[in-house]
């Protein structure tokens, strides 16, 4: 069980300035997600922790000790990768034994280490198939055997679950949250699918253009995001971001709906900003109470309903937002609906540079 | 509509039998040839079937000793082959994984096949001589090898970008150098292409003619320039080069029907991917 | 959480160290062998080339250009070359229509198919060597059938000397050449045609666009680069053709087909004219060189 230290890596790819000076420090026995958009670099920093890579600038501390110079099998880590990358030609139990070998380890020992790990993961029947005979989920936890059957002190996951399909996606992310349960490993698992890294994640490190936009607790960056691009990215469906003018203790959409702020904005005279509201935290009003100000009437334009919830599109001063409500009788396209907005979870942001100015953000940079 | 289907095709298959004849003739003429007693050989017009088949001109390059032509073809064309293949590979792997030397190597390597070995021949022979690698083995293994690297590279270029990259750098972080990656990952994987690249780069060996006639005395005189010396009109000779010519080929017949699919990929330089 | 950053760390690592030194060490052997072969022979001809060497004379003396003088003087030279470069250009286009008729006619997925183009193929597979033996056989006026069924054709019975009238025999090698080389022409275009979007071509149909105007228009622009490669490989082949000319005529009649690489052959080896042949081999490196080069760029820009 190690810790990994970056401290300002850089790395160029094809002509591209693909990871901009990244530091990190993570403690060990963590699990830490990289995510973000394609193309931000996460894939790449992997790959630099791994040694697949040479990074271009900055230096990599796997346990304490520089690794920035050393070739992946000398860093004591474990890959699992997106293709699974199962040799083809060999069958399950050589495939698993194959990077023991390589440390030339005695049969027996190898056979006890296989057995173990087949077993934790359940596929000991599978143990003399070939690769091609086996499912989708079957084959990602084969390449998972194949990792922990080292018992390296870093463990890193390239984007295991984006070839299954939604259900087994599913079960599969409970498996490696089990899995990291039990060994305690660090783990460093990237991914560009937000609930992976949201239901993962002790920590989560959000990555934009080669950049580290934020990092922090899944829940500090759900609810206080540092800009509007954190806030777009977590969520699902996306938080609404309406223009609105913000000043002490209020904020205006429109010229008619005003909305009470629980804090204090710090802003003395009216500024425009978004505001942002996730569609979890619109529900209904009761009865139009004429104090209650954060109540809306609203019309309804597109109703989708997955089952338990409704997915309410409205306008709201010209603005397309959607509410996540119960599903009800009045979820019909063209109804009259009062809701209101949790102002204990909103946002305002600067529309010029996307910072999310209210609420503070819980974590530094 | 049936009818007309069966009459086009009917039309095909007799166009295409046709074809195979008028092309594979020369070559039943020069078996046909090796299996007539000499005599009838030089017989005007010639008869298209010998008389009495007999393998009298083989046993006749048997007892002449040149037969021993053969063998030095296998020798020279089968170490060279296993030399390029390997050094060839390495350089290949390099080139795909590594992008060693960039675009321009990978384009003064192809460049290099194109050298018409006319002009590379003559100073070859000078330095043999003064070396005293002229009419030896090692002197024409060298130099098959030199001439198989070019498309040895450019053939297994191909097929090791295929492999894919994740195979190999799972093999990395499991603990492997470059080299055992190499040899227990992603030769496996590209068996096949290595054995189409090795089968092509040996017939070229085999079948080449001007080196060998250059480089060679008598020591060690390949299967094509054996042949060269039956020139004249002595029917003997005709004998001799119909029976030699059907003993090199046949080997290279009976390889290349094995290997087919492999057949325009190999010949294309890769250019198509049959 | 974030510590200072340190100032950017230009790694200090070796121009030999990792991935880099490993390839290099991979590429090396290959690169050494290849370059005793293809960067000392060309050196060593540009060096005797300004000299005198002839013959058994270990050393010369220094004439400057006086051998490329003589070169570009020399009838026998532009001789052997244009006879090269007319063989080139009349089997070349033969080999192409040929090779794309006979693509064509095997488009279709017929049973058998494959043992016919199989069978197709081996003429490429022989020793050029062995081709050229096979067709003295065949051309032989008085031994061999080629007259024989001309005669049976044309009615009467025909005697041409394909291998001792200078005329006849420049399409003696003709002959030989085109006919093992067109299966070569024939295998390349085959798989190329298979490999045409048939997408493209079914929608030129519905658009209802002619035969003609469908090669044209969507076949040929698609096999181009494969076209163009093939005819490289082939035209190279065909200028420094020698094996099939040796063992049909020896260059002769007298030095009637005599082609380049003959040429050099007879002045290297039988006259040992040393510094006149490196003369032309330094030309013909050149030449070649920057032709393969240039065709290789516009073909990459191409691809």
């Amino acid at each position: 069980m190690s810790d990994l230290k970056l401290s300002n890596i850089h790395k160029f790819y094809g002509g591209v300035h693909a990871v901009k000076g990244v530091d990190l420090d993570i403690p060990s026995g963590e699990f830490t997600v990289l995510v973000g958009p394609s193309g931000c670099g996460k894939s790449t920093l992997l790959r630099c922790i791994a040694g697949l890579e040479e990074v271009d600038g900055g230096q990599i501390d796997i346990g304490g000790k520089n690794v920035t110079d050393s070739r992946p099998r000398d860093r004591d880590i474990a890959m699992v990768f997106q293709s699974y990358a199962l040799y083809p030609y060999m069958s399950v139990y050589e495939n698993i034994a194959f990077g023991l070998r390589a440390r030339k380890m005695p049969d027996a020992q190898i056979k006890r280490r296989v057995m173990q790990a087949t077993e934790m993961l359940n596929i000991g029947a599978l143990l003399q198939r070939r690769p091609r005979e086996l499912s989708g989920g079957q084959r990602q936890r084969v390449a998972i055997g194949r990792a922990i059957v080292r018992d390296a002190s870093l463990f890193l996951f390239d984007e295991p679950l984006s070839n299954l399909d939604a259900q087994l996606r599913d079960e599969m992310r409970l498996e490696i949250k089990k899995l990291h349960q039990e060994l305690k490993r660090t783990m460093i698992y990237v991914t560009h699918d937000q609930i992976e890294a949201m239901t993962l994640a002790d920590r989560i490190v959000l990555l934009r253009d080669g950049v580290v936009e934020q990092l922090g607790a899944p829940l500090d960056l759900f609810n206080r995001p540092k800009s509007r691009f954190v806030a777009e990215f977590l969520g699902s469906p996306k938080v609404n971001l309406v223009p609105a003018m913000a000043s002490n203790g209020v904020v205006r959409i429109d010229s008619d709906i005003t909305l009470p702020l629980p804090m204090s904005s710090g802003l003395i005279k009216a500024t425009p900003v978004l505001l942002g509201i996730r569609p979890q935290n619109i529900s209904r009003a009761g009865s139009v109470n004429k104090n209650d100000r954060a109540a809306i009437e609203i019309v309804t334009e597109f109703v989708q309903i997955t089952g338990t919830r409704a997915l309410v599109t409205f306008s709201l001063g010209g603005n397309s937002m959607i509410a996540d409500l119960e599903v009800g009788a009045d979820c019909v396209p063209g109804n009259d609906i009062k809701i209101k907005f949790d102002m204990n979870r909103t946002m305002l942001i600067d529309p010029q540079s996307g910072i999310v100015i209210y609420p503070p953000s819980a974590t530094a940079s | 509509m049936n009818r007309r289907y069966a009459l086009g095709e009917a039309i095909w298959y007799g166009v295409s039998i046709l074809v195979v004849a008028v092309i594979l003739f020369p070559i039943y003429w020069m078996f046909m040839i090796s299996l007539k007693a000499p005599e009838e050989i030089f017989k005007s017009p010639p008869a298209w079937f010998p008389s009495q088949p007999q393998f009298g001109n083989y046993a006749a390059l048997f007892l002449d000793g040149d037969v021993w032509s053969l063998w030095n073809s296998l020798v020279i064309a089968g170490l060279s082959t296993v030399i390029a293949m390997i050094l060839g590979t390495l350089c290949a792997y390099a080139i795909v994984r590594f992008r060693t030397g960039g675009d321009n190597l990978a384009i003064w390597i192809l460049s290099q096949r194109m050298i018409p070995p006319i002009a590379v021949v003559f100073p070859i022979f000078l330095a043999y001589a003064a070396f005293g690698l002229a009419d030896s083995y090692p002197g024409l293994i060298l130099l098959y090898t030199a001439f198989a690297l070019p498309y040895v590279i450019w053939m297994m270029r191909g097929y090791l970008a295929d492999v894919p990259v994740e195979l190999e750098e799972a093999a990395l972080v499991d603990g492997y150098s470059h080299i055992e990656v190499l040899w227990k990952v992603t030769v496996p994987m590209a068996r096949n292409g290595l054995i189409a690249t090795a089968i092509f780069a040996f017939l070229f060996s085999w079948n080449e003619f001007l080196f060998a006639l250059i480089l060679t005395r008598t020591e060690v005189i390949t299967y094509p320039v054996q042949i060269s010396q039956y020139f004249g009109s002595q029917s003997t000779f005709w004998a001799k080069i119909a029976a030699m010519s059907a003993l090199g080929t046949l080997p290279v017949f009976i390889v290349v029907s094995m290997l087919q699919r492999y057949l325009v990929r190999g010949i294309s330089l890769g250019a198509v991917k049959g | 959480m974030t510590a200072a950053s340190p100032t950017y760390i230009k790694t200090g690592r070796p121009f030999w160290a990792g991935r880099r030194g490993t390839g290099i060490a991979f590429v090396a052997p290959a690169i050494f062998v290849m370059l005793l072969v293809g960067l000392f022979p060309f050196l060593w001809s540009v060096a005797v080339s300004f000299q005198d060497l002839a013959g058994a004379k270990q050393s010369g003396n220094w004439i400057g250009l006086a051998n490329y003088k003589k070169l570009i003087a020399d009838a026998r030279v532009w001789a052997a070359l244009g006879r090269t470069l007319l063989l080139l250009a009349v089997a070349l286009p033969l080999e192409l229509i040929l090779g794309l008729l006979l693509a064509m006619h095997f488009q279709i997925e017929r049973p058998l198919k494959r043992l016919f183009v199989a069978l197709i193929v081996l003429p490429a597979v022989i020793s050029p060597m062995v081709a050229g033996s096979i067709w003295r056989l065949m051309l032989d006026h008085k031994f061999g059938p080629f007259n024989q069924i001309i005669g049976w054709i044309t009615g009467e019975p025909i005697v041409l000397l394909w291998v001792i009238k200078p005329h006849l025999a420049f399409w003696a090698i003709l002959i030989a050449e085109v006919w093992q080389w067109t299966p070569f022409m024939f295998i390349i275009l085959l798989a190329a045609l298979a490999n045409v979007d048939r997408e493209q071509l079914e929608a030129a149909e519905i658009d209802g666009a002619g035969r003609f105007r469908v090669f044209f228009r969507i076949v040929l622009p698609a096999i181009m680069p494969v076209l163009g490669i093939a005819v490289l490989i082939r035209a190279l082949d065909l200028f420094r053709i020698f094996d099939a000319v040796w063992q049909l005529t020896r260059g002769g009649p007298g030095n009637k087909t005599e082609t380049i690489s003959i040429f050099m052959y007879i002045r290297g080896f039988q006259s040992f004219e040393t510094s006149y042949t490196a003369a032309l081999v330094v030309i013909l490196l050149i030449v070649l060189s920057l032709a393969v080069t240039l065709a290789l760029k516009r073909m990459e820009i191409a691809r």
